[in-house]
């Protein structure tokens, strides 16, 4: 076992490293470029023994990943905003092919205006692709969703390919203490890829062929049955990740003093870690609150969001991003998944922090003080909350 | 790997060599249609009745490769030189380069290829010929169905004799045609050519009054008869006998007669042989007049002989019928009736019905009927002949009986230079199948030829056909041995080959190759493309392209 303290970038390429990648192709962006730096770096010293395609974009960067993958090794890139968005068309292909790829996304704001700062409008334009996605709140949940989600992808079960989404600056540019498992053990962990098929000269298939209309439902059922397997399998992996290294992480959702809440606040990514410190503080006011962070966002944990409205009179949904015309991602998916279910929970919607502003505890407990009012009375005033608008 | 699911739980996790549509290839299966190159008839190949490869001859010339363009000629048609000059060229008549602009000139192209290859001619290796098969076989007539078998056979290597009653080799070429159409020296190079091959020539050799028939026949393998149709057929009216053999007075002019029979001649017939006498007449400075029992559009002529015909000045008389003929102070009195069309006959053409009271007479210095030619078959054995004294011959392989065969118009009756040219290639093919013992078939027929649809038009800039210079008629019509047709350069041979469409014959414009979005299409040293089926994924854009057609997309087996 190893203790550093490291960005979390840093953190993501000990975490390839000790994934034991054999493939990576990337293209630089800011803020995921120190991501890439190292593990080039890490390529080149022999610490990691691995291929380090250089490519011109993320949209090449994804096809050569496919292309890796497809030939039976463990790929990885890493990419941020406009590389991702670039990257949109080969993201299909990628989930369609059913491969494990894993990349990590340092979410950043889309431009215009130019913003290189955290904001979750990035990866969650990208929830239709068929990608698992995952939010990190702290920089030892980045190094241990990488080991789990490979552990994840290349489950038969599932064979999909996943997203570890950390919020630019916030957690790619910030120390944290991280431990970094023995690499045996790691090992034990997450054996080496056994592909059930790979791309072979001696034994030719053709992959990702065309598919007439008798075929293709078929094939998109699959895809859906696998993300419905992957629900399951994520809090199993998470205990068993636990069990073996010491860190849980909540498996699809991060609770915390959720159990008696009345009022529950949902929240994604480091707004998550923030609001713990919200609740500790509202807790000493007499107010019955508690937080759930949503870590898995394709799957969507619907059924774990039902659980919670059980209890609790009212959801503060917190969004770190807007789907522009509707509300916040989150906010949608919690809606959709309480309907056609009895006694639900008010919901609001506050969109806070684009563009990498700050969401303190204070933000938080701004708005979780708005909610307790809203949830007395029994009405939501607002059905989303811009937090902090000017004037 | 073929995965052949029938329910979801059978199915690959993704698609991977899925058989969705096509057969599978090394990757997978993408196909429901494949392209395969086929090469197809060419209109101009269809109606050429000796089938001459046009498109593949005009594809060598574009490469420069005169030898082999003439080569090919030769294979179905040894005399380029003369078809080229005298053919009606049906193989233009439905020329898809017609319904974009012009029509090619393959006439032009022949006739160049044909003077090419008579300079080439008896040069050494120009003509092949295999080794001698010791077989002997007889040929009986000189003209295109006599020489194009000769020079068929004796390639072959066997031992072939010409027999010729007059005093020169070439029949209806050296006799019948006139020298403005047909110099006769190109036909006498011809024959040289064929002499030079080791073809044995006997002229002045009339069978059936020296040597007889029977004789021919024991003392050759084969007796092919190829005597033509020289026999002036009768109008059947009173006072025929003041009147002259057409094909005689050819045969005359051509034997050296410059002297007309007279200033205003008749010359009764609307064929060729008609219309040749008439033109004859012309330049010879008489004054002849065409009476036809139909009208222009039922004439049997070439349509551009009639044309110039009329170009030159001679005056036609149609819809006349000349009932009786008598002589009266040194003229020929016709007296003639007036016709009208009714229904149309067996051949088509609308039948002449006699107007009742329409009877007039003309008065002429001499008149010449040419209303049909039937061969002369009077001195061939009675078994070989039908109750109507036609040869019992079989159209298409020529086989008569014995040993004997058959070509050219004593067959066909009279017709054109290139079908007996035709004619010949296929009795001498046939023959050779009865030397070696094997059954007498036919070649296989064409497949119906090449539409334009098929044609890829983009590929082609609208150009001009070329102009052959004739002779104008003031100019032409003062001379009988001027040739009035005047031959064309290499530049517009070249030029003509180049706006050819190459119907179903493969340009080796390699666009397919170009265009293939999956590179599965190879050209090995400008030959036909191959297809990597690993790799073709069916989209059918090397067969969209094609400016030629040769690439036609096949259903894939179910």
């Amino acid at each position: 076992m190893q203790n550093v303290i490291d960005t979390a970038n840093h953190i993501v390429a000990y975490a390839a490293k000790a994934a034991r990648v054999q493939v990576i192709a990337a293209y630089p962006i800011t803020p995921q470029t120190s991501i890439v730096e190292r593990i080039a770096e890490l390529v080149e010293s022999g610490e990691l023994n691995a291929e380090y395609i250089r490519v011109e974009s993320e949209h090449s960067a994804m096809s050569a990943c496919m292309g890796a993958a497809a030939g039976g090794v463990r790929t990885f890139t890493a990419t941020s905003s406009h590389g991702l968005v670039l990257m949109h068309e080969a993201l299909h292909w990628a989930s369609g092919s059913r491969l494990p790829i894993v990349m990590p996304v340092v979410n950043r704001a889309l431009g215009p205006g130019w913003n290189i700062w955290a904001d979750f409008t990035d990866s969650m334009s990208q929830r239709d692709t068929g990608w698992i996605q995952f939010y990190c709140a702290e920089n030892q949940e980045v190094f241990d969703t990488i080991i789990q989600v490979y552990k994840l992808c290349e489950n038969e079960r599932v064979l999909l390919p996943a997203m570890v989404c950390l919020e630019g600056f916030i957690l790619s540019h910030t120390y944290m203490p991280v431990e970094i498992p023995d690499q045996e053990k790691i090992d034990d962990f997450l054996p080496p890829y056994k592909p059930k098929w790979f791309l072979d000269v001696n034994k030719p298939i053709s992959h990702a062929n065309i598919v007439s209309p008798e075929w293709y439902m078929e094939f998109r059922y699959m895809i859906q049955e696998a993300m419905e397997n992957a629900k399951q399998l994520i809090p199993e992996i998470d205990k068993e990740y636990g069990k073996y290294f010491g860190f849980e992480h909540g498996g699809l959702i991060d609770k915390y003093k959720c159990e008696d809440a009345d009022l529950i606040l949902l929240t994604m990514g480091t707004i998550g870690s923030e609001a713990k410190i919200a609740v500790d503080n509202l807790r000493k006011e007499g107010l019955k609150v508690g937080t759930a962070r949503v870590r898995v966002f394709r799957p969507f944990p619907r059924e774990e969001i039902r659980k919670l409205a059980e209890n609790a009179q009212m959801f503060a949904v917190i969004d770190r991003g807007i789907s522009f015309g509707m509300e916040g991602f989150l906010a949608e998916e919690t809606k959709a998944s309480l309907s056609n279910q009895k006694d639900q929970p008010l919901i609001a919607g506050f969109i806070a922090g684009l563009g990498g502003r700050d969401v303190t505890f204070k933000t938080i407990e701004k708005i979780a003080k708005k909610s307790s009012e809203w949830m007395r009375a029994g009405k939501v005033g607002k059905e989303t909350v811009w937090v902090d608008l000017r004037k | 790997m073929v995965v052949v699911p029938k329910t979801r739980k059978e199915m690959p996790v993704t698609a991977l060599s899925v058989p969705t549509i096509g057969s599978a290839g090394k990757t997978g299966f993408w196909r429901d249609f494949k392209p395969v190159w086929v090469e197809l008839v060419s209109p101009c190949t269809y109606d050429c009745p000796a089938n001459n490869s046009i498109p593949k001859i005009f594809e060598k010339v574009r490469n420069g490769k005169l030898d082999e363009a003439a080569k090919i000629f030769l294979e179905t048609n040894p005399f380029p030189s003369i078809t080229g000059r005298v053919c009606p060229h049906l193989c233009e008549r439905h020329c898809n380069r017609g319904e974009y602009d012009e029509i090619i000139s393959i006439r032009s192209i022949e006739r160049f290829l044909g003077d090419y290859v008579l300079k080439k001619k008896g040069e050494r290796g120009f003509h092949e010929i295999s080794a001698e098969t010791g077989k002997k076989i007889a040929i009986i007539g000189s003209g295109p169905a006599g020489l194009s078998a000769a020079y068929y056979l004796r390639k072959i290597g066997h031992n072939v004799t010409i027999f010729e009653s007059e005093k020169k080799l070439g029949g209806v070429l050296a006799y019948g045609i006139p020298p403005y159409r047909l110099p006769k020296q190109i036909v006498e190079k011809e024959v040289a050519a064929l002499a030079k091959m080791g073809i044995k020539i006997k002229t002045g050799t009339a069978i059936g009054k020296g040597v007889t028939f029977e004789v021919i026949q024991k003392e050759f393998d084969v007796a092919l008869l190829a005597i033509g149709a020289w026999k002036e057929r009768d109008i059947g009216i009173p006072g025929e006998e003041f009147m002259m053999s057409g094909l005689e007075f050819l045969k005359e002019v051509n034997k050296g007669l410059r002297e007309p029979p007279g200033m205003a001649v008749a010359v009764i017939g609307g064929g060729n042989v008609g219309i040749d006498v008439a033109r004859t007449l012309k330049r010879l400075g008489a004054e002849p007049t065409i009476l036809y029992r139909r009208t222009e559009k039922e004439m049997p002529a070439i349509d551009e002989e009639i044309q110039k015909a009329k170009e030159d000045g001679i005056e036609f008389r149609f819809l006349t019928q000349p009932v009786e003929a008598s002589k009266r102070n040194g003229k020929i009195v016709l007296k003639c009736i007036k016709m009208r069309l009714g229904e149309p006959d067996a051949t088509g053409r609308r039948r002449p019905i006699p107007i009742e009271g329409s009877e007039f007479t003309l008065e002429f210095d001499a008149v010449i009927k040419a209303v049909g030619e039937r061969p002369d078959t009077t001195w061939i054995p009675r078994k070989f002949l039908n109750e109507k004294g036609w040869i019992k011959a079989d159209p298409a392989t020529g086989f008569v009986g014995e040993n004997v065969f058959a070509a050219g118009d004593l067959v066909s009756g009279p017709a054109t230079v290139v079908e007996a040219i035709s004619a010949g290639r296929k009795t001498a093919r046939s023959i050779n199948q009865y030397l070696r013992g094997e059954e007498i078939k036919l070649e296989a027929p064409l497949e119906k030829p090449v539409k334009i649809e098929k044609i890829n038009i983009e590929y082609y800039e609208p150009k001009e056909r070329v102009k052959t210079f004739e002779l104008p008629p003031e100019e032409r019509t003062k001379s009988l041995d001027k040739e009035e047709t005047l031959g064309v350069s290499l530049e517009e041979v070249e030029s003509e080959a180049d706006r050819c469409f190459s119907c179903g014959y493969c340009r080796s414009c390699r666009i397919c190759w170009i265009f293939c979005p999956d590179s599965s299409i190879e050209i090995k040293d400008d030959s036909k493309p191959e297809f990597d089926y690993d790799y073709c994924k069916g989209c059918g854009i090397c067969s969209n392209e094609c400016p030629c057609g040769v690439i036609t997309m096949q259903r894939e087996e179910e």
